[in-house]
């Protein structure tokens, strides 16, 4: 098992990194119930941590069994008939689902298979949870349609269904579904948070630390916890026992971005940008999403900029960022950008070198 | 006030003439009227047309008046009105098509090769008169739309005294109507079925109709209409269903299939054809091509028409036809007809008295006839890409009435506006978009980098304007032809436009776009990461997507042996090839890939 599951806290009283949310979070469910939830924060801050946490609190362990299921729905959409196939895991006492999975269908999931949960209730023997918990991930990527529905489907349903909405932003919820549910902000953790997680780490496995080893990690992980483990846990295997200034090696999509950078700095032309396509296509073959790989490679590029060049090739990522996000083919906007900064960047290098 | 409304309804005539002329002609005859005074009456039933239009046209008759005298008076009335239609619209008395009018019945009147014919013709002399040996008696005639093909089987069949039975398509089914009926409990049947069965009986029972048993006379079975199939299955079915009629005919058949479009062999159903004839050759059927006619032979035969009908039609223009028919002999013969139809017409001025001299010859547009030629989509691509330019800018400075800055500056075009070649190019947007994408970087200049920024900035705005159909809860046509149009017009003139510098013109082959590839390899890998889901987090919870390919893999690939106590062993295998398959495909790519420039 990997690190990040192995010592991801299970009950809110033992969670490092939010105390005072999950102190918070406990008082709130002493009571038995809950309100619809909105936790949102960066990625690897632990929003999913705490929303496991939290229904173990409030289901005790049968929380913990869950079985996970790829179903194919079907859903009556007027005249025809659609077939929709999302996985879900579920235990007794909740389910989970990726809405955003069916692509552009998210609306049905939302409306019918949500309505279709939520109707059943679960029995509880003790009759104690009249409840059902519905755990939504990537809320901030349903289409806005799908948002109006889930609006709907909370008010209708909820004396029998409680929701826990997951987001990395919450501008992109709308305000409709924001207001109908307590939002839980999860900061991305501090450096000295994330060194600490990882010494608790270290002591647990039996492993010697250095500080300033630690350190670098956190820093390297840009306040990302899950990927501070994860890179720590590759380290243990390159190299033990550490060493302050050991390497940390990168992620491999971030070095191959870091290459094509360096491409782009090195030659101007079309045939190197015919090159730099074929990169990029790859970079997409292994599922990393332009956005993602638009914003690293930004970020690489400004590295080794002119400053004065940084403004305006700022300008054209964020352009070019949203074309990508209105169009379906990144590959287009992504070469327009690439192409744009080759243009700038040559120009540039003519008007001051000759 | 009524002469105007005979003139309207003399043009309605005309036209529509030229296209139902299987109607009887007495029904044309009452059109004109009806459509005239009348146009709510229900075109498919004369007589009513007739009375209504009666009591539109004398409101103040008599109300004593009999029925027949009324349509007497009528018939009078009616005969009038036609003489004066005939006159101006100039038609024969007989009316026919002159297509049909003019159909060959003799070998000699043929416009089709004459070696082709004659190899047609013994091939069915060998079967008719040794029947019944172990020969194949299957015949594949296949060749582009109006060259003859089933004309020449006639004629053929005429001359050695056959009788030709032909396969009746039956009435295709429509949708709504097969609903209707389902109450009833009839069952729908597919063309493609019907045609299954029809191959059925033909192969149990033979051709052997009663009727005909003592006649003794030779019969040429002929399958002119193929049922039309869509996808891989309804293909095959055909294909098998075909098969065994080639193999098992005891009777000299002959399947005429038209290659429609043979260069636009982008789309899938052309390439069934050809793959149709390619397997019917195998299973052991004689095929034989036909080609275009040729002018001379499309000139000599509109020239015959021209006598027989006594008309007079200036050599240039008969020419000009032959010449815009494109070797598609029907469809001279109703233009010709077409021309002859209305001698008010402004007479087509032959190509050296036309006032503008730069006006090209292949430029079809502005007659008022002739076959607008199709281009294959990589033709088009290959206009659009190449850029090919006039040299001097002086004509293109006194054409143009607005004053450009340099930079936007162009030559103008050696072709077509880029619209006119996408109609004919007939392509959907989206391959188009992909296509010069792929393509385009190889017809830049080395150093012009700002071209490719220009050129890739219009493709994304290209693409912009094709998604933006997506996501609509409603389709609306209309509106997705015109966003279609313009997003094709856009990548089409942006690449025009943008490759300012283009490299003098050299040979380039045109990849399929890579980026096809890279969409349903990224569509798997997406489905197997999901199905990873599940084991890799521990099946705690689902995590996303995102954090799967830009954080989980790649710390599992550096953990590699570690990671496959806990993994199955296939799953490390899928990780191991991601992992080199960064590295190793870049190696590849310096290699071959650019080499190729």
């Amino acid at each position: 098992m990997l690190w990040v599951d192995k010592y991801r806290p299970k009950t809110l009283d033992k969670v490092i990194v939010h105390e005072d949310v999950a102190q918070n979070l406990q008082k709130l469910v002493s009571a038995g119930d809950c309100p619809h939830l909105l936790f949102y924060g960066p990625s690897g801050s632990g929003k999913k941590t705490l929303i496991m946490a939290l229904l173990r609190q409030i289901f005790g362990p049968s929380a913990d069994k869950v079985k996970v299921e790829n179903k194919i729905w079907k859903v009556d959409a007027g005249p025809r008939t659609i077939d929709v196939e999302l996985t879900t895991l579920s235990s007794t006492n909740h389910v989970e689902l990726s809405p955003s999975d069916a692509g552009f269908q998210d609306r049905y999931v939302v409306q019918e298979i949500i309505k279709e949960m939520a109707k059943n209730r679960p029995i509880d023997t003790k009759g104690k949870k009249g409840f059902k918990v519905l755990v939504l991930n990537e809320v901030d990527k349903l289409s806005r349609e799908a948002q109006h529905s889930l609006r709907r489907t909370m008010e209708k349903y909820s004396a029998s269904c409680r929701l826990i909405l997951c987001s990395n932003s919450s501008s992109k919820v709308t305000e409709a579904v924001r207001s109908r549910c307590l939002n839980v902000r999860i900061n991305a953790p501090m450096e000295e948070e994330i060194v600490n997680v990882l010494d608790f780490i270290a002591k647990k496995e039996g492993l010697q630390l250095p500080q300033g080893f630690a350190a670098r990690i956190a820093e390297k992980s840009n306040r990302n916890l899950r990927r501070a483990v994860l890179t720590f846990e590759t380290c243990r295997v390159q190299q033990y026992p550490f060493t302050n200034n050991q390497a940390i090696p990168p992620m491999d999509w971030e070095q191959y971005l870091s290459e094509i950078a360096s491409d782009i700095m090195k030659e101007q032309s079309p045939k190197r940008l015919f090159e730099v396509r074929g990169k990029l296509y790859e970079l997409l073959t292994n599922c990393i999403p332009p956005e993602i790989i638009l914003k690293r490679l930004l970020f690489e590029l400004l590295k080794k900029l002119d400053s004065e060049l940084k403004h305006e090739v700022s300008h054209w990522a964020a352009y070019y960022e949203h074309r990508m996000r209105l169009g379906q083919k990144a590959i287009f906007h992504l070469e327009a950008f690439v192409a744009k900064f080759m243009s700038i960047y040559k120009s540039f290098l003519i008007s001051t070198f000759g | 006030m009524k002469k105007a409304k005979r003139n309207a309804a003399i043009v309605i005539s005309s036209s529509d003439d030229d296209e139902d002329f299987s109607l009887k002609s007495n029904f044309t005859h009452s059109k004109p009227k009806s459509q005239s005074k009348s146009a709510s009456v229900p075109r498919k039933n004369p007589k009513r047309a007739k009375t209504a239009l009666l009591s539109a046209s004398c409101p103040r008759s008599s109300k004593e008046a009999s029925g027949f005298d009324e349509m007497k008076r009528f018939c009078e009335e009616f005969k009038d009105n036609f003489t004066g239609i005939k006159v101006s619209a100039g038609l024969q008395s007989n009316n026919a098509m002159w297509v049909d009018k003019h159909k060959p019945h003799f070998l000699e009147e043929l416009a089709v090769h004459k070696k082709k014919v004659e190899e047609v013709k013994i091939w069915f002399e060998e079967r008719l008169h040794a029947a019944m040996d172990d020969h194949n008696n299957a015949l594949l005639v296949a060749g582009p739309s109006g060259v003859g093909k089933t004309a020449t089987l006639y004629a053929i069949a005429s001359h050695l005294g056959a009788t030709i039975w032909e396969w009746n398509t039956p009435t295709p089914t429509v949708w709504s109507e097969h609903l209707y009926n389902a109450n009833s409990g009839l069952q729908y049947m597919s063309k493609l079925d019907e045609f299954e069965g029809f191959v059925e009986r033909v192969r149990k029972y033979g051709l052997t109709s009663p009727t005909l048993k003592g006649s003794q006379a030779s019969v040429i079975l002929l399958v002119d209409d193929l049922p039309v199939v869509n996808g891989r299955v309804a293909y095959g079915k055909l294909q098998k269903c075909l098969k065994l009629l080639v193999q098992l005919v005891r009777i000299p058949t002959a399947i005429v299939i038209t290659n429609y479009d043979k260069d636009d062999s982008a789309d899938f159903s052309t390439r069934c054809w050809e793959e149709l004839l390619v397997s019917l050759h195998n299973a052991g059927a004689c095929k034989v091509n036909f080609n275009p006619v040729t002018i001379n032979s499309i000139k000599k035969t509109l020239t015959n028409i021209c006598r027989k009908e006594q008309r007079e039609v200036s050599a240039d223009t008969i020419e000009l036809i032959a010449k815009s028919s494109g070797g598609d002999i029907r469809h001279a013969i109703t233009s010709l007809q077409y021309l002859c139809l209305n001698p008010h017409r402004r007479p087509i001025l032959p190509l050296k008295e036309r006032p503008d001299n730069s006006i090209c010859l292949d430029d079809a547009f502005s007659l008022p006839f002739g076959k607008d030629e199709t281009l294959s989509i990589f033709h088009a691509l290959g206009k659009f890409l190449h850029n090919k330019r006039e040299n001097d800018l002086a004509t293109a400075s006194d054409r143009d009435a607005f004053i450009l800055k340099e930079k936007f500056m162009r030559f103008p075009l050696k072709m077509d506006a880029p619209e006119v070649v996408l109609c004919q190019a007939h392509g959907q947007a989206r391959t188009l978009s992909d296509f010069l994408h792929e393509n385009v970087l190889d017809f830049l200049n080395e150093e012009a980098i700002d071209d490719a920024w220009l050129v890739a900035s219009y493709l994304s705005d290209a693409e912009f304007l094709l998604s933006s159909l997506n996501g609509l809860l409603t389709r609306d046509f209309g509106a997705e032809n015109i966003v279609q149009s313009a997003a094709a017009s856009v990548a089409a003139r942006g690449v025009l436009f943008g490759n300012a510098h283009p490299v003098p013109s050299r040979w380039h082959a045109i990849r399929r776009p890579k980026l096809w590839e890279v969409e349903q390899s990224l569509r798997r890998n997406k489905c197997q990461m999901l199905s990873l889901r599940g084991d890799l987090c521990n099946s705690l919870t689902l995590s996303n997507q995102i954090v799967m390919a830009t954080e989980y893999r790649p710390a599992l690939k550096w953990l590699g042996c570690r990671a496959s106590e806990s993994f199955q062993a296939d799953d490390m295998v899928e990780d191991d090839s991601g992992s080199t398959c960064f590295h190793e495909k870049k190696l590849d790519m310096s290699d071959d890939e650019i080499e190729d420039w």
